[in-house]
């Protein structure tokens, strides 16, 4: 990526995409030819302490987490929820906040944890809560 | 399908019309404008040409110059050919979205009305608003009549718009001393105008939706260097050809002649003035007054201004003995803006002339051809020397003491 | 190279005559400039436009001028106005007035030994176009006393240039004209 001063497009322009796209909103992202220049192609895994696993099992597809998600980076498909794009996600957790199941489908852990083994031991529902 | 208009071989129009007229013959698809004095016509005959049906595009009305501009950079990075007016306080408001265009490489071309900055106010000419461009990576193109302003603000478009060049220009007019003065301009008729300028061939537009493109993107010190570089590398190499490759077919079409630099009888001139603007014009006056006298007098007119045609100008002046730099702006604590220019050139010549300053015009304030016949007394007295033999900086015309200074006693 | 200078108030129309004249002398081949000081002036403050015509491009772009004419447009203008500065020995004084131009000359001296010819183009213009625009007027007066165009041909000239005005405003325009032709001495 270190261009001499002659290598770039004239007016510090960037193209979202290699080739020219048609329907793009009908291609999904990780099927779109983005180019070096795009977000997409970056990472900000390290950004994150905590990061959000997702637990099918309790998850109701409201899509809450999908429209809060400030990064894009829940992965829907035909309005089920799929995971999480932990390339893009900044390990905010607004996505198990707006989580409103119970128990939650989402929850924050240590970035280094196995998910494996947190799914084995996700939280009960919590009765006072439902009661209340 | 826009209309079109019927115009005499000659039209009696002023430069505000005549601008006005190109942007018609143009085909402009964005006028983003908000009026200012003197160049407020030039957008307010566009608004009337498109409310007639003579142009098919859009007048954008906003509320500021900063704002017109930024309107204008909108529309051309979208992919439309565009263009405006602006002078002075309005021009200022704009610089810094000047050089978000010319960043962008954007190929507006604005139309400069030049006008003194305040305070205090005023109305009329100079060239205060021109010279605060200088750095802001537009082609500069002077007008010194309201014939240079139509014909030049077609070149404008096949000149910018050319996507080796993809630059902004302005097209500088004096306030009022052209803008507002009336004479024969001979036009083109609708269709040889529009062949000339051409079709707008869009670049890296942002409605091209196959090519989705960002423009306006921050680079800190990893990136920056290298894109200032490319932009002033393509000014420096690339904008001179083309322009004298435009003034070619213009002359082509009209027998008009333009050069980067516009000389009066500088073939055997001893002694000349350089000058931007209608004063190019008065001095050839005192020239022909000069030559009838037997004094080998000679004027340079800065035609671009940016990018600064040095090699130009340094052959052009090349066998003269004295030369008088005239700056029609306060330069507010140094030499004039052109006497730095002409330093520069000067400095790299092996018979170099002796040079001096004059500061002129501040305001719209007359100089007239007795003027100039004083001015050359001085040079030809200097000539006769080799040396200076005034101060180097003089003020011309002002009420008051005799101003002058840097006296090189 | 022939030199102009009008004496207006703002808004009587001595731009707009500076440049029908300018219009009407182009259509012959010849060059023309036609400009005006302005500053920030409101409708009624006196102004100032000027005229020059020659045979090749007129290079010259300086304010200054002495005026081969001298057309004044409002008669006040002669007693609040200098409108003799930078004259010539030969400049010749057009000026609109209800006097004649003796008594004129007897209310402001100074223009005492000038070749000066009065006619009343405000009331011609009231009595014929409706409106105290006198410019057109003085354009008939101005082509008696230069005798620079035949006023028919000029009248025929002018028409064009008043083009997209209604055609009862262009036909009291050139009664104004040829009015102000006749009645100028």
């Amino acid at each position: 990526m270190n261009k001499g001063w002659n290598e770039f497009d004239a007016g510090a322009i960037l193209f979202t995409f290699n080739e020219k796209v048609g329907n793009i909103s009908e291609i999904h992202s990780e099927d779109r030819p983005y180019s070096p220049s795009s977000s997409f192609t970056a990472s900000v895994s390290d950004w994150r302490i905590e990061k959000p696993v997702f637990n099918k099992e309790y998850c109701i597809d409201c899509q809450f987490c999908w429209i809060y998600c400030p990064d894009v980076s829940i992965i829907s498909r035909d309005k089920k929820m799929v995971g999480v794009d932990y390339d893009h996600c900044k390990g905010c957790g607004i996505c198990v906040e707006v989580c409103p199941t119970n128990p939650k489908s989402l929850m924050m852990v240590a970035e280094g944890k196995d998910e494996e083994e947190v799914l084995a031991a996700w939280p009960q529902k919590d009765q006072e809560k439902n009661n209340g | 399908m826009a209309e079109k208009m019927e115009l005499r071989d000659v039209e009696v129009w002023d430069g505000n019309m005549a601008a006005a007229q190109a942007l018609r013959q143009a085909q402009i698809d964005v006028v983003a404008a908000y009026p200012i004095t003197p160049s407020t016509p030039i957008v307010e005959n566009y608004a009337n040409f498109l409310a007639n049906g003579y142009i098919d595009g859009e007048f954008v009305m906003v509320e500021s110059e900063h704002a017109a501009m930024s309107g204008c950079i909108g529309a051309s990075a979208a992919g439309g050919r565009v263009s405006t007016a602006t002078s002075s306080q309005g021009f200022a408001l704009m610089v810094e979205t000047l050089y978000q265009a010319s960043g962008m490489r954007l190929p507006i071309v604005l139309n400069v009305v030049n006008r003194a900055l305040a305070s205090p106010l005023n109305v009329n000419g100079d060239h205060s608003d021109m010279y605060l461009g200088r750095d802001s990576g537009w082609i500069q193109i002077c007008a010194f009549n309201a014939q240079d302003a139509y014909d030049l603000a077609l070149c404008a478009f096949r000149i910018g718009e050319d996507h080796g060049i993809r630059l902004p220009v302005m097209v500088h007019q004096d306030g009022f001393m052209t803008s507002h003065t009336a004479m024969g301009v001979r036009t083109l008729t609708d269709d040889v105008a529009y062949n000339f300028v051409g079709e707008f061939k869009p670049f890296n537009a942002m409605l091209d939706f196959e090519k989705p493109v960002s423009y306006g993107v921050q680079t800190e010190e990893d990136w920056h260097f290298e894109h200032k570089a490319r932009q002033h590398n393509d000014l420096m190499t690339k904008v001179h050809p083309k322009i004298k490759e435009v003034f070619a077919d213009f002359k082509k079409l009209t027998g008009r002649t333009f050069n980067l630099v516009e000389g009066y009888h500088m073939e055997d001139a001893e002694v000349a003035v350089v000058a931007i603007g209608t004063a190019v014009k008065t001095a050839q006056v005192a020239v022909e007054k000069l030559r009838a006298e037997g004094v080998k007098a000679g004027v340079v007119g800065i035609r671009v201004l940016r990018p600064f045609p040095f090699n130009e100008i340094k052959a052009m002046i090349k066998n003269l003995k004295a030369v008088a730099a005239m700056d029609r702006s306060s330069p507010n604590g140094t030499v004039g803006a052109l006497y730095n220019e002409l330093a520069g050139v000067i400095v790299q010549m092996d018979k170099a002339p002796v040079m001096n300053n004059y500061v002129y015009g501040l305001g719209g304030r007359d100089i007239t051809i007795a003027h100039f016949m004083a001015i050359f007394e001085d040079l030809k007295a200097n000539a006769k020397a080799g040396k200076v033999q005034q101060p180097l900086q003089q003020f011309i015309n002002v009420r008051g003491p005799k101003l002058s200074f840097l006296s090189q006693e | 190279m022939l030199e102009i200078r009008w004496h207006s108030r703002a808004g009587q129309g001595a731009v707009t005559g500076a440049k029908g004249l300018a219009d009407v002398v182009s259509t012959t081949g010849k060059y023309v400039q036609a400009f005006a000081f302005y500053g920030s002036a409101k409708r009624g403050a006196a102004m100032t436009a000027y005229n020059r015509v020659d045979d090749s491009e007129i290079l010259n772009f300086e304010k200054f001028m002495k005026p081969d004419y001298v057309l004044v447009i409002d008669p006040a203008l002669v007693y609040s106005s200098d409108i003799t500065k930078d004259e010539k020995l030969d400049t010749t004084f057009i000026i609109t007035t209800p006097m004649s131009t003796q008594e004129l000359i007897k209310s402001q001296p100074k223009l005492e030994g000038r070749r000066v010819f009065t006619v009343d183009c405000i009331a011609i213009a009231q009595e014929t176009i409706g409106k105290p625009i006198p410019n057109t007027p003085m354009l008939g007066a101005f082509m008696k006393i230069s005798g620079m165009y035949d006023i028919e041909f000029f009248k025929e000239k002018i028409t064009k240039v008043l083009g997209k005005l209604p055609q009862k405003i262009i036909d009291a325009n050139m009664i104004a004209i040829q009015r102000a032709y006749d009645e100028v001495k």
